[in-house]
């Protein structure tokens, strides 16, 4: 059936898109497929598992259960917009230091929610963490090793350290023998 | 007979490093950061529906399940479903050119039903179309005639106790005349002797449930149909190999025109295996009929109704002591509910009987076991492979004995466990390395067990903390499940950078960085110089399933020996130029040098570059098969598994005597695997699958209604561990007991990892309840949910005493 697009405006990650939508196309399609963030993942479809989750207009927010057509001029930031072009994020840094992440699959939604979070608040105590990421299921239970994460972060930004650089983060992390 | 060279190897590197500890390696039991790690928190496309975008004119295939849990299917009508917009074509059983079936052990799951469905889950036909929406609408369209048979859920429906012999009952699989798949059992010493001898017998029933796998990633397959009639099929599987075999049957291809290229998973756990197989087959099939590339991506109620689970278990146990706590003997009845269908059911139903009476010696054993078929969603592998099951009626068992005697249940498993010298309950020498006393000792030290079970013994209110111990062991890898070989290969680069492939999947637990880790060691290079290739059965080698935590054991043996036999050659190349004894030659990359006068020296790279112009190849295959098990299918006897992993666990609980809730305050794991290769991965191992097993403890099941239907298919009813429900401490400790036949050492810890949870946490409740030996035999099933707990509370008027 020819469905009827809907013409939306929005800011992803910075950059301006201009899409026309099917009324019914859910934000993690538009984000995963037409726009090519796969770092969103999907793992319910319907709002249960939180590792879709992307910030809309700041605030975090499940992206298979938001229509695309219902955010027509909303700001979206994915993991991919999180530290501009050849820098990681610190909270992405915190994650990789603290060698939470087996296989991956949900620490995008982590992440977000530590950005949410971290974005209210510098000084984040450990039961807010744990309520804030327990909306985030992560099935290899690296739970203690992301809400270390979340406290790392939260020390790198309190010490202006938001962004580093790709390539350096590759050259000292890559495989590389960190601790007994 | 002399042994294979690749035994030579293993066992050579084994004995000139045993002494060594970690401090000394360079790599080995060090914390890396793995190599998948960085493009992970980049977010990279690396999961198999993330490539989607890489194909245009995609088409989707949706599958249409059945209706019934058990009905013969009358006629297939998709003529309605054709008509709607969007749809490309239907495919049902006809239209399958090769054989169709999909079972993993024995032919009996079609890939479409045609004649019979036997689960909720089953697929009766293929919609494909040009967008996942349409394809899923146009589902409701298929119109099916059934003829409901009768459902069967319960397995003692079809075996009964006292022998477990098969019941008149509406055969599931009248195709096989039986719904008992297959049968295993132990016949050591006289179990009546024992019984005789015995001052107390303990004697009780158990249960386990169904669990979800509940791996983040939901089943994905990309299939692209290739110009010369082969099909490439991106796929999420944990074994590429078996899926090759089962997309190349079920389109009658020759292995060679299936390749099958297997992208890291988000979370396998065991799941993935036979489901790999199912999804590859259905894209496969839709690429090939239309020459389009085909998608197969499921929800999460597909992936729940239809991927296998952990075989739900109901057993009679009973054990037979001296007053001392020797353990005389133990009779048990095991039935492993495996569904539907068989899929790894006969081999976990066999690992189940291995290890059906525990890390203990047993001089006396009749174990019967059966594995059913019944009309649930089918069982297969999950983590721990029928181990965890028959681990919790033991460990159980050991704590009702202890109370029974009276003896404390650490001392009672001190008596009891095996050490080395000992013979298992199959005979088995365990000449050497045989860690679960270290385990049991440091873990009781860690955890303060014997102050902590003093003073909660001790406690008032109805806030009440416990504290539980269980033990067990665990054969590595496949044993005589089948040939259990791997494979690994290294090519070395002109510009000294390295290329590892092996057919091994990579679920996210670091197994694969624990190669690299053997590879580097060996090879004297920092693991930053090697690139790992995605497994793909064009490129990679058959390196045999990813599956009964083979991949260190087997995998590292692989890599090991090719590793080796490469640095041999360049060994002798560099003594050549640099004029000293091969075996003077020290090789840290970039640095090439002889120990006895550094100043010979040379870079890695000029040596890489010297072995093309001198002809010395720099790639090299590495081959490691275990020694043939022994099993004898009357008695049990022999020798099962090459070696075990050993491993105890305490928990400590806070239960609310007025809710039933439940509360892990603190855990500790030690694991005896022989060598710790890969840090990072082994804490992850042990705090990961504490959580699972945790989950598997306290919320986890997968329920039926009667008609079959599943009522929890999403993760809003399917409850596992989240942040908020995990205790804030889990400690893991490493015992490091070698074994001669592993890399370094090493044996496997991914099963392992999740067997005793359930059975240590059910332990520390049954402490935390107290009121004797009555209360202690109630909890005999998990998860125990707060219903549950308050049942058995509610049951001995535990309010009432904890309140005055
Ligand atoms: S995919 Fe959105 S919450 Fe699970
Ligand atoms: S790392 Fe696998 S689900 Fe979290």
């Amino acid at each position: 059936m020819a469905v009827k697009t809907v013409h939306v405006h929005l800011k992803v990650n910075g950059k301006d898109v201009e899409l026309d939508v099917p009324p019914n196309e859910r934000l993690i399609d538009t984000l995963r497929y037409r726009l090519k963030l796969t770092s969103v993942k999907e793992g319910c479809g319907r709002g249960e598992c939180g590792i879709c989750i992307v910030l809309v207009n700041g605030l975090p927010r499940h992206s298979c259960l938001t229509l695309t057509a219902a955010i027509d001029g909303a700001e979206i930031t994915t993991l991919e917009g999180l530290a501009p072009e050849g820098k990681i994020h610190a909270i992405q840094m915190a994650f990789l230091e603290t060698r939470g992440v087996q296989c991956g699959y949900c620490t995008q939604g982590f992440i977000m929610m530590a950005k949410a979070l971290l974005d209210k608040t510098l000084d984040p105590s450990y039961e807010e963490i744990k309520e804030w990421l327990s909306s985030t299921l992560c099935r290899c239970g690296s739970y203690h090793y992301y809400f270390a994460a979340v406290k790392l972060a939260a020390k790198y930004i309190k010490e202006g350290k938001i962004y580093f650089d790709e390539e350096e983060v590759k050259k000292k992390y890559y495989m590389r023998v960190v601790g007994r | 007979m002399s042994k294979p060279e690749y035994v030579d190897i293993v066992e050579k590197v084994f004995s000139e490093t045993k002494e060594k500890k970690t401090e000394e390696f360079r790599v080995i039991g060090k914390r890396i950061v793995k190599y998948d790690a960085i493009p992970k928190i980049l977010g990279k496309p690396i999961f198999t529906a993330d490539l989607l975008n890489l194909f245009k004119d995609v088409v989707f295939v949706y599958s249409v399940r059945s209706k019934y849990a058990h009905a013969w299917i009358k006629k297939i009508d998709v003529s309605d479903a054709l008509k709607y917009p969007g749809v490309i074509t239907v495919l049902t059983a006809k239209d399958i050119p090769g054989v169709n079936d999909v079972g993993y052990v024995i032919p009996d799951q079609p890939l479409l039903a045609d004649k019979k469905v036997r689960m909720i889950g089953d697929t009766v036909a293929l919609i494909v179309a040009d967008s996942l929406e349409n394809a899923r609408d146009a589902a409701d369209l298929v119109s099916v005639e059934y003829e409901p048979l009768d459902v069967i859920l319960d397995p003692l429906k079809i075996v009964e106790w006292g022998g477990l012999r098969e019941k008149e009952h509406t055969l599931i699989h009248d195709e096989r005349g039986s719904d008992v798949l297959s049968r295993y059992k132990i016949r050591r010493g006289d179990i009546k002797k024992a019984e005789q001898e015995a001052a107390v017998v303990v004697e009780n029933e158990y249960r386990t449930p169904m669990q979800e796998h509940a791996y983040l990633e939901t089943e994905a397959a990309i299939a692209v149909p290739e110009p010369d009639g082969s099909v490439t099929v991106y796929a999420k599987t944990q074994c590429p190999f078996d899926t090759r075999k089962a997309v190349a049957t079920v389109l009658g291809l020759p292995f060679n025109k299936v390749r099958i290229i297997a992208p890291p998973l988000g979370g396998g756990f065991g799941g993935a295996e036979d489901v790999g197989n199912e999804i590859a087959a259905k894209a496969a099939l839709a690429a090939i009929k239309l020459g389009r590339p085909a998608a197969v991506l499921y929800t999460r109620e597909e992936s729940i109704i239809g991927h296998s689970k952990r075989h739900p278990m109901i057993a009679r146990y009973k054990h037979y002591a001296r007053r001392d706590g020797t353990l005389l003997g133990v009779q048990a009845e095991i039935i492993l509910n495996t569904g539907a269908y068989a899929s790894l059911g006969p081999f976990v139903g066999w690992r189940a009987v291995v290890h059906s009476t525990g890390p203990y010696k047993v001089p006396n054993a009749h174990v019967d076991l059966a594995v059913v078929y019944t009309n649930m969603v089918y069982a297969g592998a999950f983590r721990g492979f029928g181990n965890p099951q028959v681990t919790f009626a033991v460990e159980r068992q050991m704590d009702l004995l202890a109370e029974e005697l009276g003896i404390d249940p650490v001392e009672l498993r001190l008596k009891n466990i095996l050490r080395n010298g000992d013979r298992t309950v199959h005979g088995q020498l365990l000449d050497h390395g045989v860690g679960l006393e270290e385990a049991i000792r440091k873990a009781v030290e860690a955890a303060k067990w014997y102050e902590k079970r003093r003073l909660y013994s001790q406690q008032k209110g109805l806030l009440r903390r416990g504290i539980g111990i269980a033990v067990f062991y665990h054969g590595n890898s496949i044993g005589a499940e089948g040939a259990d070989f791997s494979t690994a290969t290294i090519i070395i680069q002109r510009d000294g950078s390295i290329v590892f492939r092996t057919g091994l999947t990579d679920f996210g637990q670091g197994n694969i960085q624990g190669l690299i880790n053997i590879a580097a060691e060996i090879l004297g290079v920092p693991p930053s110089y090697f690139k790992v290739e995605w497994p793909d059965t064009a490129s990679t080698p058959d390196a045999g399933p990813t599956v009964a935590s083979r991949s260190t054991v087997m995998g590292g043996n692989a890599t090991l020996v090719a590793a080796y036999k490469l640095r041999q050659r360049l060994n002798k190349l560099a003594g050549e130029i640099l004029g000293c004894d091969p075996d003077d030659i020290v090789i840290e990359a970039p640095k090439v040098y002889c120990r006895s006068d550094p100043n010979l020296s040379m870079t890695w790279q000029e040596l890489v570059e010297q072995s093309f112009w001198k002809g010395v190849p720099i790639q090299e295959f590495g081959y490691f098969r275990a020694p043939p098990a022994e099993w004898d299918e009357e008695t049990g006897q022999g020798a099962p598994y090459m070696h075990y992993t050993f491993g105890a666990i305490i928990s400590d609980v806070e239960v609310d005597i007025e809710t039933g809730v439940v509360r892990v305050k603190e855990a500790v794991t030690a694991y005896d695997i022989g060598r710790v290769i890969n840090r990072v991965g082994a804490d992850h191992h042990a705090i990961g699958g504490y959580i699972q097993g945790m989950g598997y403890a306290l919320m986890e099941d997968i329920y039926h209604a009667p008609d079959g239907r599943v009522y929890n298919t999403n993760l809003s009813t399917y409850h596992i561990p989240t942040g908020l429900d995990i205790p804030d401490k889990i400690k893991p400790i490493w015992v490091e007991a070698g074994f001669k036949r592993g890399p370094f050492g090493a044996k496997g810890l991914g099963e392992p990892s999740i067997v005793a949870i359930a059975p240590s946490i059910a332990n520390a409740i049954a402490h935390a309840l107290g009121g004797g030996f009555k209360v202690n035999k109630d909890v005999n099933k998990h998860p125990l949910t707060p219903d549950y707990v308050y049942s058995i509370i509610k049951k001995h008027g535990l309010i009432k005493k904890y309140k005055g």
